[in-house]
């Protein structure tokens, strides 16, 4: 899935990166994973927080999701996920749960990117669009799909392995006529 | 073209590009900006179809959707022809093709016509009545009255046009870009809000767009002229998104609305390539305007559907608008005043009006007046009581009325005309209101039902909300929306408004005549061709709801549904039953508002996207290996691998015994995988599964079966203990994500005091299946520094390994009764281990096998496939699985259920092996059970759920689910087939290794 | 299609939600103590009303979590959300 160009729209896999989920219910958790990623864990629905390397998603108010902005060596990328297990399933305050190859991230550049999206998606995104780190689980073409705001225009989109091609050959597909 | 019917300069047609276009086979020109309508009827052409009953000649009606009359087959494309548009909607383009209906040999000569004489033979309902004896003749009725009555072609070939959906979100909706619609969307646009405005038509404005007249004028200016200058001031808006050529569908709950956007209809052939056609908007929006405007309602007299016969305002539109005259010698006939501004209009622009028939007294409104200064004769408190010439007016017959209205008197004055105007009043565009779920409310002085009380967040504004008149029309739209929106500028608020205002209204739904009304033809539905005598014949014959007059007469039942006819059916109906109409109630207006393609419902999701496809992370090695696939849920999953010209049944018998005899490889990676963790983890499985998990061992795997509440088994799978509080679960393909869904379910309501967490990594692992005596063999090729003894890595337990430096589980499981493995890796390495395998195997000739040899495989062990030999009707007894029911567990998803009085019956259907008498006879899935041949009725007694042909034994088997099958061991039963019974035998579920000798080979 | 506010990720379309029949029929503690009509008043009977009904939804396509809804069966409105555990709000 190489980098693909449209009129004003760039759709391009970002591969392949560290992606864990991170689920907990109380405070030490919460707290615990802000410290063990020196990140400020983000508590408002639809959010997130980044830093230099890590990027930590608002999904449910007992679920996040993890992802790194570079690809990782396979050491450290396996010295994290063991760390926070440690840290975490082990001492019984939530679970870790590598999900890497579970999911695909696309990303998507370009000032057309939200009428791409709006083919396929119920979501609204006239606010989500200017507010930068925003979160939104939906679905594009039926299909389940985690959208982060990046930047201005540029977006990272997960979709689940399985339906990548898919949903990749339907964006493309889409763009051609936007 | 007759140069003659268009006359020169005007503003929405350019008359300088011309275009060339079909009609029946005859070339013709028109000019850009003109619909097939207007370029039709400045060719002269009014006739275009034959009705649907009696094939009488029918010319173009009106200027806009609620045509009867012109609706054509478009294009000669065998893929591209589209039936049943409307010309008046259809923007002329180069090369277009357009055919009539509904007629044969053609429409000048049509054969089918012979109907209209044989009238009086074919009232309403003829077809109900008439052919409903004998029962069985239906069939051969059916053929003949489907060919006599077909209206249009369908395409036979793929649409090769494409269609999208879009979803839009805004804060104003305003459905119609008329004068109040213009008004709206400026103050919604100027008060920074988010709007939408969407119009049918090419360009906005309404009707208001071209009324040049003296007696409407605006600050001074033509109305027209201040519209203009309006619609241009909307440019500088940025949110404000105008659609044209966008048509409203539906109006559903929660202001969700649909939308058509015609992209192309109006391009030239060339131009329309590799463009969207018609794209479905999804609208959501937060307020709705609905400025939809009004519709003129026609007159019903004797004979009052000539060719040539057109709705007054229509001529109007085609002089004003399209610089077309509908004919040299125009008659109108009216009962309210707007026919007298298309009398200005004709004369202005040089047309001659014969005269004015006018059903009520003398009046003296601003625009009588103007027309009476223009010399046109005005027959006041007449009626036109009969029109001839068969495929074109030429004549009308005019009489007085009687002063109540129900008759008519006098000398009969005879006039030639080749166009008659005619004009019933007007009724609002209501349909979206009503389709939102808005209730109605009836205004008695001009008979309208107006919209009343809605649910959702709404305003009707102009003259679909009944204002008629300009200066109140204006006045009205502004307040309401001021409030609507909220808005607190005097805009618009102090404008000089100049109008003709209507002083006299008189109605008669049914003019009379001189003739008996059985000897007259008054139309109401003129597109399915059902008249006022219809009406009242099925009032005689007991009809009183409107509802059933409608399906009795099919008045309203045509494509256009009704928009013309369906007032003066209630009228009608309302007058002969003395009911007030406002009691009667309308008819209910359904979605769409007007016919959709359904290239736009469907959008792109044909060919590749008409359903998701799933791939695993080998699905190109399955590719390149020439498997066949198959659709599981939406997973593709190989089913077979055929080998030169191998069918199914030839690969499927190689594949099952190749892993039999040395190794097989599949690839599962399909099957849904849950993590869990959380001290409660094993807790949770013994809620959820029927057997106990506290003392399962880390490192130890253990089948369970999940059941639902009413006790029937659900799912099944291998659940791994990997950490003391960590499990990996797996359940099946097609049931994974509800199996997820329900087990949140249950920790979320039920169980929320449970440290439990799940998530799913169905996606991440790709997981490599091999089996066969030989599994052990090839798995130590593939992971050297693995101790595969039985003792240290025996049957049901899991490793932890790594593969070229990658982490992967290796679980020894088995869903074949084979000595097997599952290697569990992230998906980006499945390929590349699978590879590994297979050429670690070829040595041992590996075989890869799909899911038509594993059913094969496992119906051999008579091992269930949930959701083949269950049904929802089947609990672990009824599968002869007693063993896994925990009798020491309190509790567990559906363990109570297990013993109500229904679940404890020993007549159950309950899961049993099935041997056929003649050991090659397959027997088919689905085939029924029975015990006895002769008895009748005969009792059914279960079914066959499984049924291969198994190389392995060389014989068929079978799994069946029969009543109080347990019992039944040795009996002999019978399949009854179509042609022939096949003889079985109830035996045992497992076939093949019953000591599970092959495990540990 | 309705706009549902989630209790926890706000205004969404309907299409992301899926529904879960009857609220607040909890599932009994000691079930094997009960007799058969009293397990089978558990495991099927449903009001099934025009009019106010208490719903279970879940956000399936979101945040994956079940939360209650009051919604009018006969025009669809929806009167109010809430987080499961949570109090009805009165009638």
């Amino acid at each position: 899935m190489d980098l693909k160009e449209y009129s004003e729209i760039k759709i391009s896999e970002i591969e392949p990166i560290l992606k864990i989920n991170l689920r907990g219910k109380n405070r030490n958790f919460i707290t615990k994973i802000g410290k063990e990623l020196s990140i400020i864990t983000p508590v408002d629905p639809n959010t997130s927080s980044s830093n230099e390397k890590l990027n930590l998603l608002w999904l449910s108010p007992d679920e996040w999701f993890l992802y790194s902005n570079d690809k990782l060596g396979i050491k450290d990328a396996n010295s994290l996920e063991d760390k926070l297990f440690n840290e975490i399933s082990k001492v019984k305050l939530g679970s870790v749960t590598n999900v890497s190859d579970h999911w695909i991230m696309i990303n998507l550049k370009g000032r057309k990117i939200f009428e791409l999206l709006s083919t396929g998606c119920p979501f609204n995104f006239n606010n989500f669009k200017n507010s930068k780190g925003a979160v939104t689980q939906t679905l594009l073409n039926h299909i389940d799909v985690i959208i982060h705001n990046k930047n201005v225009n540029d977006l990272n989109l997960f979709v689940r392995r399985s339906f990548s091609a898919h949903l990749w050959s339907w964006m493309n597909d889409s763009a051609r006529f936007i | 073209m007759s140069k003659d019917l268009r006359i020169a300069n005007n503003r929405f047609i350019d008359q300088t590009s011309r275009i060339s276009f079909k009609f029946d086979g005859k070339t013709l020109y028109g000019f850009k900006g003109d619909t097939l309508a207007s370029a039709l009827l400045a060719n002269n052409i009014h006739l275009v179809g034959r009705s649907f009953k009696y094939h009488r000649p029918r010319g173009i009606m009106t200027c806009g959707s609620e045509e009867p009359n012109g609706i054509l087959q478009i294009g000669n494309d065998s893929s591209m022809t589209e039936p049943n548009t409307r010309a008046t909607e259809i923007e002329l383009y180069e090369g277009l093709e357009a055919s009539s209906q509904n007629c044969w040999p053609s429409v000048n000569f049509d054969i089918g016509a012979v109907n209209n004489f044989f009238s009086p033979l074919i009232p309403a309902a003829f077809y109900y009545k008439t052919f409903m004896w004998p029962a069985n003749f239906w069939k051969l009725y059916e053929y003949f009255i489907r060919k006599s009555a077909g209206l249009g072609r369908s395409p036979t070939e793929p649409d090769k046009d494409v269609y999208d959906h879009r979803y839009l979100h805004c804060d104003v909706l305003i459905v119609g870009g008329g004068i109040s619609g213009i008004i709206a969307a400026k103050k919604a646009a100027k008060n920074n809000l988010n709007t939408l405005l969407i119009d049918d038509k090419n360009v906005l404005g309404g009707t208001t767009i071209f009324q040049q007249n003296e007696c409407f004028k605006i600050n001074n200016s033509y109305s027209n002229e201040w519209l203009k200058k309006e619609i241009e001031s909307l440019n500088s808006f940025k949110n404000l998104t105008i659609k044209t050529r966008t048509t409203l569908a539906a109006y559903h709950s929660y202001n969700y609305l649909l939308a058509r956007e015609n992209l192309t209809d109006h391009l030239d052939l060339k131009e329309k390539k590799d463009k969207i056609r018609q794209r479905l908007l999804k609208i959501r929006a937060k307020k709705v305007i609905i400025a939809t405007g009004a519709m003129e309602r026609p007159l019903i007299f004797n004979n009052n559907d000539r060719p040539g016969i057109i709705l007054s305002s229509s001529i109007k539109k085609y002089i004003d608008f399209y610089g077309v005259k509908c004919g040299q010698k125009i008659s109108l006939f009216t009962n309210n005043d707007s026919a007298y501004e298309t009398a200005v209009s004709l004369s202005n622009r040089g047309v001659s009006v014969n005269s004015v028939v006018d059903i009520r007294d003398k009046t003296n409104s601003l625009i009588v007046k103007q027309v009476e200064k223009l010399g046109i004769k005005i027959h006041w408190k007449s009626s036109v009581v009969n029109t001839n010439g068969y495929k074109r007016i030429n004549s009308i017959e005019i009489m007085k009325l009687s002063d109540d209205g129900t008759a008519v008197m006098g000398k009969k004055i005879n006039e030639k005309c080749d166009c008659l105007g005619i004009s019933g009043g007007w009724t609002p565009r209501v349909h979206l209101f009503t389709q939102s779920g808005g209730k109605l409310k009836f205004r008695d002085v001009d008979n309208v039902f107006l919209p009343d009380k809605s649910e959702l967040d709404q305003i009707s504004i102009g003259s679909c909300n009944g204002d008629f008149e300009l200066d109140e029309l204006i006045k009205n739209s502004v307040n309401l929306t001021n409030k609507f929106l909220k808005v607190n500028n005097n805009d618009y608020e102090n404008l000089e408004v100049v109008c003709s205002k209507e002083i006299d209204k008189k109605n008669i739904w049914l003019l009379p005549s001189d003739k008996p009304l059985k000897k007259t033809k008054s139309f109401l539905d003129f597109q399915n061709d059902s008249t006022a005598n219809d009406i009242k014949l099925a009032l005689r014959e007991g009809f009183k709801s409107i509802e059933h007059v409608k399906r009795y007469t099919t008045t309203g039942m045509a494509t256009d549904q009704g928009k013309l006819s369906n007032m003066h059916a209630l009228g009608i109906v309302a007058e002969t039953a003395g009911v007030k109409m406002g009691n009667l109630g309308t008819t209910t207006f359904r979605p769409p508002y007007t016919p959709l393609t359904f290239g736009a419902i469907v959008g792109r999701n044909v060919g590749e996207f008409f359903d998701i496809a799933r791939k695993t992370p080998m699905h190109d090695w399955h590719v390149e290996n020439k498997a066949k696939f198959e659709n599981v849920g939406q997973w593709k999953r190989a089913w077979y691998y055929p080998i030169e010209n191998e069918n199914m049944h030839e690969a499927v018998q190689r594949e099952s015994k190749a892993a039999r005899d040395s190794a097989g490889i599949l690839d599962a990676s399909t099957l849904g995988k849950i993590d869990i963790q959380g001290s409660d983890a094993s807790e949770f499985l013994n809620r959820v599964y029927t057997n106990a998990w506290s003392k399962l061992e880390i490192g130890k795997c253990r089948y369970g079966l999940m059941l639902n509440e009413d006790g029937m088994v659900y799912d099944d799978g291998v659940t791994t203990r990997l950490l003391e509080n960590h499990y990996l679960m797996t359940t099946t393909t097609g049931g994974a994500a509800n199996v997820l869904s329900k087990l949140e379910d249950y920790l979320q309501t039920e169980w929320p005091e449970l440290d439990v967490y799940l998530t799913s990594v169905t996606d991440h692992y790709g997981t490599v299946s091999i089996c066969g005596p030989n599994s052990k063999k090839i798995l130590s090729k593939v992971i050297p520094d693995l101790d595969l003894s039985d003792k240290e890595f025996p049957h049901m337990s899991f490793k932890n390994a790594l593969i070229d430096n990658i982490k992967c589980r290796v679980m020894r499981i088995s869903f074949t009764g084979e000595h097997s493995y599952e290697i569990n890796i992230e998906s980006s390495y499945s390929k590349s281990v699978w590879e590994k395998c297979f050429e670690a195997g070829k040595e041992f000739n590996i075989t890869p096998y799909g899911t038509e040899t594993m059913h094969l495989l496992r119906a051999e062990k008579g091992f269930i496939i949930a959701g083949q030999d269950t049904d929802g009707t089947m609990t672990p007894v009824d599968l002869q699985m007693d063993w896994i029911i925990s009798k020491k567990k309190y509790d567990f998803i559906g363990k109570r259920s297990l013993y109500r009085s229904d679940t404890i019956r020993e007549d159950r259907k309950q899961l049993v092996g099935l041997l056929t008498e003649d050991p090659k006879e397959v027997l088919e899935e689905g085939a029924q059970i029975v015990a006895e041949r002769n008895k009748k009725p005969i009792e059914m007694l279960g079914h066959v759920t499984s049924s291969y042909f198994s190389p392995n034994l060389n014989k068929s088997i079978a799994l069946a689910v029969v009543k109080n099958g347990k019992k039944l061991k040795g009996q002999k039963m019978f399949v009854p087939m179509k042609n022939k019974t096949i003889n079985v035998t109830i035996t045992d579920t497992v076939f093949l290794d019953k000591e599970n000798k092959r495990l540990n080979a | 299609m309705f706009i549902i506010n989630c209790p926890y990720c706000g205004e969404r379309d309907q299409s992301e939600f899926s529904a879960g029949g009857e609220a607040h029929i909890v599932r009994p503690k000691q079930p094997t103590e009960l007799s058969d009509d009293q397990w089978a008043e558990y495991l099927f009977m449903r009001k099934n009303i025009k009019g106010v009904q208490f719903e279970r939804w879940n956000h399936s396509h979101g945040c994956r979590k079940w939360f209650n809804m009051v919604r009018d069966t006969s025009n669809d409105k929806i009167h109010a959300v809430y987080k499961m555990g949570e109090k009805p709000p009165v009638k």
